[in-house]
């Protein structure tokens, strides 16, 4: 069976996906958090796979370990064309970068890389969700503030400062939001 | 016999083909106080008259420059001489044709010792002598293995007798957090860039003991490296890239200039530590540290003495490499060296500035130890060292 070593020391929970990887029957060594800890447990549980952000400090303490010692797990190639590295390059895109001892085919660790990726895509897709909530209400607060300008300057009902928005938005073709920020950035002209 | 200058030939990209195919430009770097550079091509937008626009990309890891630099990500980066001619060998990790088009700095580098060594170090006592009353391994760290600062610490070690395999134990660690290490007691000694060795003064952690410049004078340090491909496919990108690192370096030569410079160093985007902590090397000044003899400081143009990509410095890594066994196999040395450094392109970017260039592609060098480097025959170099890989 793989030993699979996760490198948790940033932002990104790579810690969480122990219970994953357990579930899926891996058998995960430790998780560890400093360059102290990560030579230790690649010198003292000889893991197969070591599983880091790819944003990491320390993994330039696992290059040094793979440069130095042959049986130390090295840094999967990732850019040649070959089919079965898609998924690993889809690793790489979810900010996830997996060191592999020399001799496990890449199509081995397919199962683990891609517990890895499903929980990172779904992390990510909730931080666009999030991001796009955030947006939204940041633009409703926009063009509340642009009905407010038509109605205090124009003597408008809410109503029709809304329509008015909404009928230079189309007249224009832009969005409604785009036309709130003209309204606001020319309020002291109205 | 001096090459002749291209702005005196009429070559047809000053004609007006000589437009960069891709005007914007993603910049990798890593926060170091030399990446200085790249930072003042951004911020003083050296760019702009050679048609480039830079985008400045942090990176936290060498090992990121090397997959961004390979995936596309990135397009050019700061990076250490070493990794470079790593990556072209494929050691350790993935292979590629990869590109110098200038060396960025010299020197600047140093080690540094845990304050109990430096000050047996200090009351004379050589170094083999200080670590053989210890009972426990000496433990040693650099930034990257095929780096620059393993090949310094490598070579400032056997030249006091001491193997920097066999004799003590050789690690990486992130530098920002070579401080901690030491004053953990985990780290005897380590060889990284600045600000971090300044920063471990003022800790009071650790302290200078040799500065890189005194290991080799006027060492080369950081290039500005790229896919080989990428300096195919985009020359005149390349040269209007390499004209604007040049003019950077240039305008850090006026010590006002490197003083602005360490300020946006210091910013929390950059290296986010003190300008106290980062001004002061870099204009050369070590506050009197242990063993330091008026320290040959960072230089990053000297009349473009320092950018030129000289092929011995490309051969010095690769008989290194050789000299601690990290390459076995039979490789053509010079003609690899040949293939990296962008010799001819660099040659007509310096030109179409003025910039003065060197009659040889080969340089000499004395290194600390006594020893002549220049160029002629790696293998042999290689071999001629007492203390190497077996």
């Amino acid at each position: 069976m793989l030993r699979i070593l996760l490198v948790n020391d940033t932002d990104k929970p790579i810690g969480e996906l122990r219970q994953a990887l357990a579930s899926h029957g891996f058998e995960v060594l430790a998780v560890v958090g400093s360059p102290h800890a990560l030579l230790a447990a690649v010198e003292g549980q000889r893991p197969d796979v070591v599983i880091i952000d790819t944003e990491s400090p320390s993994r330039d303490t696992l290059e040094q370990l793979s440069v130095m010692n042959a049986a130390a797990p090295r840094p999967v190639v990732m850019f040649s064309a070959d089919a079965n590295q898609q998924l690993i390059r889809a690793a790489v895109g979810a900010g996830v970068t997996t060191y592999l001892v020399e001799g496990i085919a890449p199509e081995k660790i397919a199962p683990i890389v891609d517990v890895a990726l499903a929980r990172f895509a779904e992390e990510s897709r909730l931080r666009q969700k999030l991001a796009e909530v955030e947006q939204k209400l940041s633009d409703r607060k926009l063009i509340d503030r642009a009905k407010g300008i038509l109605m205090d300057k124009r003597q408008m009902t809410e109503a029709v400062a809304y329509e008015t928005l909404r009928t230079q938005a189309m007249k224009q073709g832009s969005k409604l939001v785009d036309v709130a920020r003209q309204i606001i950035a020319m309020a002291d002209l109205l | 016999m001096p090459y002749p200058s291209p702005s005196r030939t009429a070559t047809p990209w000053i004609a007006g083909s000589d437009a960069p195919e891709k005007p914007h430009l993603r910049l990798g770097f890593v926060p170091l106080s030399d990446c200085a550079p790249v930072v003042a091509a951004k911020l003083m937008d050296f760019g702009r008259k050679h048609g480039l626009s830079i985008e400045l990309c942090r990176q936290p890891s060498w090992a990121a420059i090397r997959d961004k630099l390979l995936s596309g990500e990135i397009d050019a980066a700061h990076s250490l001489y070493g990794l470079v001619y790593g990556v072209q060998l494929g050691l350790g990790g993935p292979q590629a044709d990869m590109a110098v088009l200038m060396t960025l700095n010299q020197n600047g580098q140093a080690v540094s010792l845990s304050n109990r060594l430096a000050q047996r170090l200090r009351q004379g006592e050589s170094l083999s002598t200080v670590l053989a009353a210890d009972t426990h391994r000496h433990v040693f760290a650099q930034t990257f293995p095929t780096g620059t600062h393993a090949m310094w610490l490598y070579y400032w070690l056997a030249s006091q007798g001491i193997h920097p395999f066999n004799d003590v134990q050789s690690i990486v660690i992130p530098p920002p957090q070579m401080s901690d290490e030491l004053a953990r007691g985990r780290l005897d000694g380590f060889c990284a860039g600045e600000p971090w060795h300044a920063v471990a003064e003022a800790e009071n952690v650790g302290q200078t003991v040799v500065t890189s410049g005194e290991i080799w004078p006027d060492h080369p340090e950081k290039v500005l490296a790229c896919r080989r491909d990428f300096a195919a496919l985009y020359p005149n990108t390349a040269r209007a890239l390499t004209m604007t690192l040049l003019e950077a370096c240039r305008w850090l030569d006026t010590p006002d200039h490197r003083r602005e410079a360490a300020g946006w160093l210091s910013g929390p985007g950059l290296i986010g530590r003190a300008t106290s902590l980062i001004a002061p090397r870099l204009l050369g000044d070590y506050g009197g540290a242990p063993l330091s003899t008026s320290p040959r400081p960072v230089r990053f143009f000297a009349e473009g003495e320092v950018n030129f990509p000289y092929l011995s410095d490309g051969l010095w890594f690769l008989s290194q490499y050789r000299r601690w066994g990290m390459l076995r196999k039979p490789v053509d040395l010079p003609s690899m060296a040949c293939s990296i450094n962008q010799i001819a392109l660099y040659r007509e970017a310096a030109g179409a500035l003025g910039i003065a260039l060197p009659a040889s592609d080969m340089r000499s060098s004395v290194l600390l130890d006594g020893k002549p480097w220049d160029g002629t025959n790696p293998e042999a170099y290689a071999d001629s060292f007492a203390i190497r890989a077996r």
